[in-house]
């Protein structure tokens, strides 16, 4: 696994100076950033937003906000891509707060997203951060861990984040809060 | 606004906001206090980094190109013409990745030979092959098992094409698709080694024009539903042994066949 560890590496630095780039109005960085890195906020936009087309809109929303707001990456305080996860994440779930509607759960949309809990698509993938974090979310109760997950994958609230779990409110506010806690217990060293 | 503090519920209104579980004016504070306070926008940092890590378990998706051509021009009305070719000058990780690329359709070209072999060197005689071939393929198309089915020794050999990622405490499980009917569990299989599969003489009437397989992530042990229970990660057409043969070997299959 070393070599795939090390390219890994690789394209997280080479991530990291794209963005660099970028904010000093590198256009052709931009692009390459671009190729490099939508293939996975894009897939986290369709999974998010459960359609597409909004997925298509939100991809793009989100990458001329890149442009714009590059100047404000911060190399020390995140990497390129835990700030751009960040940003498509928010952007998503702010088109979720919007969408009062939630698409129901459908049988198709199983086939669309091909993906669910918790595969990742490719072994090259699973840097040591999620390791480490899936290793703590493996010791949450199943229940806590599956609310975790559908949190952070729905991007819903708590009131409805319960109704799709059918438990009241508090117990999933106890559950989500107790496992965030328990996390970074975990987490940090 | 929330003066930062380090105690637990601050902390847990950061996670919570991180996380997404905050409603829209909840939200909308919160971000007013990162903007206001650098030690907000670090503790929210903090959290930023233990979880989004989480996106992994995403599938990742190639956008369809006109997304980008839509950013190109709508940053153009901002951006007089400066790059027409932005991707003119490759960096070395776009070699890597294009070399980790090849590996993939290596390995399908690859697969896609050893099913030419199999179909081709046995001792049958029959003019109708009794093998039947689908390359179950994944949401990024890539071609994640191959499965070979022998009907004369009702048997499916099912082998992935490269290590697949399945998540911890579960297993993939593959599954008979008839035409027009409820997937039929076929056992379980592997994510990094190849497996072979018996089939009872009922599913035998499964195979028939139209039939899939697919992948789902299970339990151990199976779904204990009969059904599906965990997302369906591959699927593909089962066909005669020519159809996987166009599908991903393109014309490298004609020499062997003559």
């Amino acid at each position: 696994m070393q070599p795939v560890r090390a390219i890994e590496q690789d394209v997280k630095d080479v991530q990291d100076e794209l963005l660099l780039k970028t904010a000093s109005g590198d256009q052709s960085a931009f692009a390459e950033l671009y190729r490099l890195s939508s293939p996975r906020l894009y897939g986290l936009c369709v999974r998010m937003l459960r359609e597409r087309g909004t997925a298509e809109e939100v991809l793009q929303e989100a990458w001329i906000t890149v442009w714009h707001r590059a100047s404000t990456f911060d190399r020390a305080k995140a990497s390129a891509n835990t700030w751009l996860g960040t940003l498509f994440r928010n952007k998503a779930i702010d088109r979720l707060r919007q969408r009062k509607e939630q698409v129901l759960d459908d049988p198709d949309l199983m086939n669309d997203l091909e993906d669910d809990v918790p595969s990742p698509a490719d072994g090259a993938e699973q840097s040591q951060d999620y390791l480490r974090l899936s290793e703590c979310l493996e010791q949450l109760r199943p229940q806590q861990r599956r609310a975790v997950r559908e949190a952070f994958f729905s991007g819903v609230t708590y009131n409805e984040l319960a109704a799709r779990c059918q438990v009241p409110l508090g117990t999933m506010k106890s559950w989500i809060r107790r496992s965030l806690l328990q996390l970074r217990t975990c987490l940090d060293p | 606004m929330n003066i930062p503090t380090d105690d637990s519920n601050s902390q847990l209104r950061y996670a919570e906001y991180v996380l997404g579980v905050l409603d829209a004016d909840a939200r909308a504070e919160m971000e007013r206090d990162i903007a206001a306070s650098d030690a907000v926008a670090t503790a929210v940092a903090l959290w930023q980094r233990r979880l989004l890590p989480l996106i992994a378990e995403s599938v990742s998706i190639d956008p369809p190109e006109y997304v980008w051509q839509r950013i190109r021009h709508q940053l153009a009305l901002a951006q007089p013409p400066a790059a027409e070719h932005p991707a003119a000058t490759p960096l070395r990780w776009w070699d890597n990745l294009r070399f980790w690329q090849g590996l993939g359709l290596g390995a399908s070209l690859l697969a896609a030979a050893c099913l030419v072999l199999l179909v081709v060197s046995p001792r049958h005689s029959s003019p109708t092959a009794p093998y039947l071939a689908s390359a179950i393929t994944q949401g990024n198309g890539r071609v994640g098992w191959t499965a070979t089915v022998d009907l004369d020794h009702r048997l499916v050999v099912i082998v992935p094409t490269r290590p697949q990622a399945i998540a911890q405490g579960r297993e993939p499980e593959l599954w008979l698709i008839p035409k027009g009917q409820r997937p039929i569990a076929l056992g379980m299989i592997g994510g990094d080694t190849p497996v072979t599969l018996s089939l009872g003489p009922k599913l035998l009437a499964g195979f028939g024009r139209g039939a899939a397989l697919a992948v789902s992530v299970e339990p151990p042990g199976g779904s204990p539903t009969g059904q599906p229970t965990g997302p369906v990660i591959a699927k593909g057409l089962v066909g005669a042994s020519s159809t996987v043969i166009r599908f991903s070997g393109g014309r490298s299959a004609r020499p062997l066949d003559s």
